[in-house]
């Protein structure tokens, strides 16, 4: 027999723990890969929702007309690449549909917008522009745009035409790239949540071999000899066990993105979600590399020899590396620094987690009565000797509750982002030569039409005498301008305000700013502000802070009757909800005093259905990511648990020896999974909620430049502390059913992990 | 002359684009189940008694299915390389049409005609080409007759200087990192092929009208990759119109326009099937005297063979004309000469030896 097969022959006595040990290795590699692949096409769909909706540009004449089929074929006779893009409204339910010409879009490639191939013309909502422009014909209303590929640069277009955003909605901008972050974040906790539970159970197994590496030691075998065939033993299982696993992963991602995938086509046109399988190389290698790392991290590991599973040496190193580490989150100089300090945070709880429990477990014991102090003993005993899937529980916890709270906080900012910039139902873009008080004066003059506002745009110098900076220097910011101050913005989320703001800013007695002007200038409400609006400078006092949402720019939010003659607005709006009125009606009546028939108008509701529905799935996915990590984590657990509880079976049999009847004994052993299990969910609250924190507090701002708002959920909270008290229950059913059979005692009292006592 | 393959390209985009509007599968009659897209009856059929007539058989046919417009060039630099050049501009018509009606209204953005064209550079064994697509009757691609223009976005075939440039003709392309700009000096009349320009394509009668200008003196400039060559050389212009697709079982074309040393013309075609190719031609004397060749007095032998990555082809010819004692060796240059679009085909620059030096361009479609 040789040294490696004499070191296998642990597996062949011990079958379940080789399959324990692949189990976990397959699912840990099918958890990562599945989230990461989710990630990575959570992050190409996000991109290409983002170009589909907002990264095209179009040409338009410089004297208004609307552009027509001359335009276009004098276009592509100057050799400029032109594709039309009829957009037809049809009363519901037949909706909207779009005219492309499948010959023009060719010069396109594969940016052609909404890839709109003469494979996909059948009217959803794509088809041959010759039938949208029959629908036209009928009496449908048709508007035609001229779309030009985004790489065309303003000196290619010829004098009479210039480019103009084409957008079908917003951008989602620096919303979308802050949630992307911290998809990131979410993936490199699930490959550490994995690396420890992977270290658990081979832990585990190292511990049970205890006697036969001694064995080996007494033949002569170098210890080196030993370490390097355990190597090779866990190369080669782990090169059998990634394979699955990524093909599982791959085929979890699957599952859960072909939904996706549907309702991301659905909303935007066009085979949005990435489909790229990717190759099996890099997550494989990574994913030996990570289990490699979790197991052999420690190279002295056989000369150490934990006496049982996870032992947590050094416990005390993870008080000063605590302390460092919530110091430099809570002082953080850049993103990097925050994220080590974050990373210390997690080394340091998961060093002190198992040997506080323990602690806690044993607290007031004494004087108690001869089970009940077995029993906190025991918990004691518990909490150190499965120290690593404790942690990795309560790590798995802390995340999916800090990744719920992320995810319903982004939703609901997002829903209010949209809320702020999509209120109105149409919104109607003020022609760059025409006056917008002539669309002011004829929307007055309409009875029956709803609520709204003009929008002007501007540049303004806010002198910076604030309470952080009173050297009088001045820094640029935007003028939002908007008349009358209607319901259309006095739902806005304000962070702070003086009472009745909004009368005071209506009524030009206050202006309001925007949270990233708050925070760099550290404005507070009351606190008077000196700004330019064109040639006039003025001094107000802030009468609210407005949340924003990752707009990076200073704004000051005034009412347009405060503006000057001498302030000329870049750009100019109108937001409006049609009210009784026909939007037809009102668009020809703008077109007639702007004297314009190429008017920009857009339906923010669909828009807002559309970008809801796509954040919606994004969201979905990153939930079912946390729900998949909680069941690994739960599962590991309960294995190890088992395995352990198992290897202690012995000992709990001494309690029948005590004279406790076996409905008892099962009493006593479900006390003590569910106490295990509930005590790992409590400890990971404040983890989650300090994760959750650090999230939307300090990495938002960090990166981004504005917050989101803190939000708690005890109620899921709750849901998290009966999924873990369920997974003791299970434990303990499982060791009920072991108890009823016949346990051997050991040859040795510390032949097992359940040694200690 | 690129009948064949044409109908073969058209008629498959002709069925993309049915599928794309009416979204009915095609049936498997006909060619390609074209029968089944357009009625046939509706377009005007070519048939033996009919004529040319210029200069309106320079414009568009709207009552016929197909046609196309197309230049090979024999080219040299000025540092002595050969190189040679294509261009082609077809319509497939969707619908039959009166020249003398109304034509569709270019607002409606009508799909009763689809244009393409091609153009493609071989030079030092590379080969340059691009394609372009458009609708027909929105203007942005088209021809007129006279004055004489063909028009695709910025590529354009046209009598230069309206009134005063009789004779010449200026073509001028563009492709991603290559163009070219060439001046064209007409001589000579059209030749009609076949019988009075009605060119039969089967032993059973169908064909196409067909004619070509065969001697054409070319010099302008070519620019490939950020270099600017001077050219000068000859060329070779056809004109072909016709209702009809192939058959089943015609499974490709080997079509020859060659330049003789002598001042001798020949055009000559094989549509080869699989119960017998037929072989047709036309050999024009330096002094412009037509000799229609038949079925028989042609033969088209292959020597060598080609292997590339889109198909192995024939590279190396013998054409045999008994009749005019001429016995040619056709050889293409190194390199590979697919044209990649939406259909792929081989089209090459050749060098003429054997009883007659010269040199001129092959079209091979369906290997």
């Amino acid at each position: 027999m040789t040294v490696f097969s004499a070191l296998l022959s642990h597996y062949r006595r011990h079958p379940l723990q080789l399959l324990a040990l692949a189990l976990m290795i397959v699912l840990a590699t099918m958890l990562w890969t599945g989230v990461s692949h989710l990630t990575d096409r959570a992050r190409a769909s996000l991109a290409q929702s983002e170009q589909a909706i907002a990264g095209q540009q179009q040409l338009v004449r410089e004297d208004g007309q609307a552009v027509s089929v001359q335009d276009f074929a004098d276009l592509r006779r100057q050799g400029l690449c032109v594709m039309p893009w009829l957009e037809v409204q049809r009363p519901s339910p037949e909706g909207r549909v779009i005219g492309v010409d499948p010959f023009a879009s060719a010069c396109f490639g594969n940016e052609a917008p909404g890839q709109a191939g003469v494979d996909a013309l059948n009217g959803e909502p794509f088809l041959d522009i010759a039938e949208a422009a029959e629908m036209v014909r009928q009496g449908s209303e048709g508007d035609l745009s001229l779309l030009v590929p985004v790489d065309v640069e303003a000196d290619a277009v010829p004098s009479d035409y210039r480019l103009k955003d084409f957008s079908m909605g917003p951008a989602t901008g620096e919303l979308g790239e802050s949630f992307l972050l911290n998809l990131d974040a979410l993936g490199v906790l699930v490959l550490l949540i994995t690396a420890l539970l992977v270290r658990s159970v081979y832990q585990l197994g190292l511990v049970q071999r205890r006697e036969s590496f001694t064995l080996l030691r007494r033949f002569g075998v170098p210890a080196a000899r030993v370490q390097g065939l355990l190597l090779t033993e866990m190369v080669g299982l782990t090169c059998v066990c990634v394979i699955p696993g990524i093909w599982l992963g791959r085929w979890l991602a699957e599952m859960l993105g072909a939904g996706f995938g549907q309702v991301l086509e659905n909303l935007f046109d066009a085979p949005l979600y990435a489909v790229d399988g990717g190759g099996f190389a890099m997550p494989a290698m990574i994913m030996v590399a990570v289990v490699l790392l979790a197991c052999f991290a420690d190279q002295r590991v056989l000369m150490r020899l934990p006496g049982v599973t996870g032992s947590v040496p050094a416990w005390w190193f993870g008080i000063p590396v605590l302390g460092l580490g919530l110091a430099m989150v809570a002082w953080p100089f850049t993103l990097g620094w925050l994220f080590v300090g974050i990373a210390l945070v997690f080394v340091a709880v998961g060093l002190l987690t198992p040997r506080l429990l323990s602690y806690v477990a044993q607290w007031g014991a004494e004087g108690a009565g001869a089970i009940t102090l077995w029993q906190r003993r025991e918990l004691a005993v518990l909490f150190r000797r499965l120290a690593l899937p404790v942690v990795a529980l309560q790590f798995a916890v802390a995340m999916v509750l800090a990744i719920q709270a992320l995810v319903t906080t982004f939703e609901d900012t997002f829903e209010r982002w949209l809320a702020q910039r999509l209120e109105a139902e149409f919104y109607v873009e003020v022609p760059v030569q025409a006056a917008a008080e002539d669309g002011v004066r004829y929307l007055e003059s309409l009875s029956g039409l709803g609520d709204w506002h003009l929008v002007q745009r501007g540049a303004t110098q806010v002198r910076q005498e604030t309470r952080r900076d009173r050297a009088g220097s001045s820094v640029a910011a935007d003028v939002f301008s908007i008349s009358p101050i209607g319901p259309l913005v006095m739902g806005w989320t304000l962070l702070d305000a003086v009472p009745d703001a909004w009368d005071k800013l209506a009524a030009g007695q206050g202006v309001m700013v925007n949270e990233q002007l708050a925070r760099r200038q550290g404005y507070r409400p009351a606190d008077p502000i000196g700004f330019t609006l064109g040639e006039q400078f003025l001094e107000l006092p802030v009468v609210g802070v407005y949340a924003d949402y990752g707009r990076p720019e200073g704004e000051i939010l005034v009412v347009g009757q405060i503006l000057p003659e001498t302030f000329t607005a870049r750009f100019q709006s109108l937001s409006l909800n049609p009210g009784a009125l026909p939007i037809a009606e009102i668009e020809l009546g703008l077109a007639a005093v702007w004297n314009n028939d190429n008017l920009t108008i857009r339906d923010n509701a669909s828009i807002r259905s559309l970008a809801s529905g796509v954040f919606d799935q994004t969201f979905l996915i990153t939930r079912a990511i946390t729900v998949l990590t909680l069941v690994l984590a739960g599962t590991s657990l309960l294995i190890m648990g088992w395995v352990f509880f198992t290897t202690r079976a012995w000992y709990y049999r001494l309690l029948f020896v005590w004279g406790l009847s076996r409905r008892e004994v099962a009493g006593q052993l479900r006390w003590l999974a569910m106490f295990l299990t509930g005590a790992v969910a409590v400890a990971a609250l404040p983890l989650g909620v300090w994760l959750t924190w650090v999230l939307v507090s300090r990495v938002n701002p960090l990166a981004f430049g504005w917050s989101l708002p803190m939000a708690v959920y005890p109620g899921f909270w709750l849901e998290m502390l009966a999924l873990c008290l369920m997974i003791g229950l299970a434990i303990a059913l499982l060791m009920r059913r072991q108890l009823g059979g016949g346990v051997p005692a050991p040859a040795m009292a510390n032949v097992t992990g359940g040694g200690e006592r | 002359m690129t009948w064949v393959i044409q109908t073969l390209r058209w008629g498959l985009m002709a069925i993309v684009l049915s599928l794309s509007a009416c979204s009915e599968t095609p049936g498997s009659a006909g060619f390609a189940g074209l029968a089944e897209q357009v009625e046939e009856e509706t377009f005007a059929q070519p048939a033996p008694g009919d004529r040319l007539r210029f200069p309106e058989d320079f414009g568009p046919h709207p009552r016929h299915r197909i046609e196309w417009w197309y230049l090979t060039a024999n080219l040299t630099t000025e540092q002595g390389e050969p190189l040679g050049l294509q261009w082609t501009q077809f319509r497939q018509a969707m619908v039959a049409r009166d020249p003398a009606g109304p034509a569709p209204e270019p607002d409606s953005w009508p799909l009763d005609a689809g244009w393409m064209a091609h153009a493609a550079v071989s030079f030092q064994g590379q080969h340059w080409f691009a394609e372009k697509l458009a609708r027909g009757d929105i203007g942005q691609a088209g021809a007129t007759a006279d004055p004489f223009e063909v028009w695709h976005d910025n590529w354009h075939l046209q009598v230069e200087g309206e009134g005063e440039g009789d004779g010449h003709w200026r073509l001028q392309v563009d492709g991603e990192g290559w163009s070219y700009d060439l001046r064209l000096t007409v001589n000579g009349e059209p030749v009609a092929h076949g019988e009075h320009g009605f060119s039969a394509k089967t032993a059973s009668g169908e064909g196409s009208m067909y004619f070509s200008l065969v001697d054409l003196v070319i010099e302008g400039e070519v620019t490939l990759g950020g270099e600017t060559f001077g050219v000068s050389g000859q060329g070779w212009f056809d004109r072909e119109w016709s209702s009809q697709f192939l058959k089943a079982g015609q499974q490709g074309w080997d079509w020859f326009a060659l330049h003789l040393e002598s001042g001798d013309k020949l055009m000559m075609f094989r549509l080869r099937e699989a119960g017998g190719d037929f072989l047709s031609g036309t050999w024009v004397t330096p002094e412009r005297e037509v000799f229609p060749l038949g079925p028989d007095g042609i033969r088209l032998e292959k020597i060598e063979q080609r292997d590339t990555a889109d198909g192995s082809v024939p590279v190396q010819w013998r054409i045999q004309v008994p009749g005019r004692q001429a016995d040619l060796n056709v050889v293409a240059p190194q390199g590979h000469y697919w044209n990649d679009g939406l259909f792929p085909y081989w089209e090459s620059p050749v060098s003429v030896t054997g009883s007659h030096q010269g040199e001129g361009y092959m079209e091979l479609t369906g290997y």
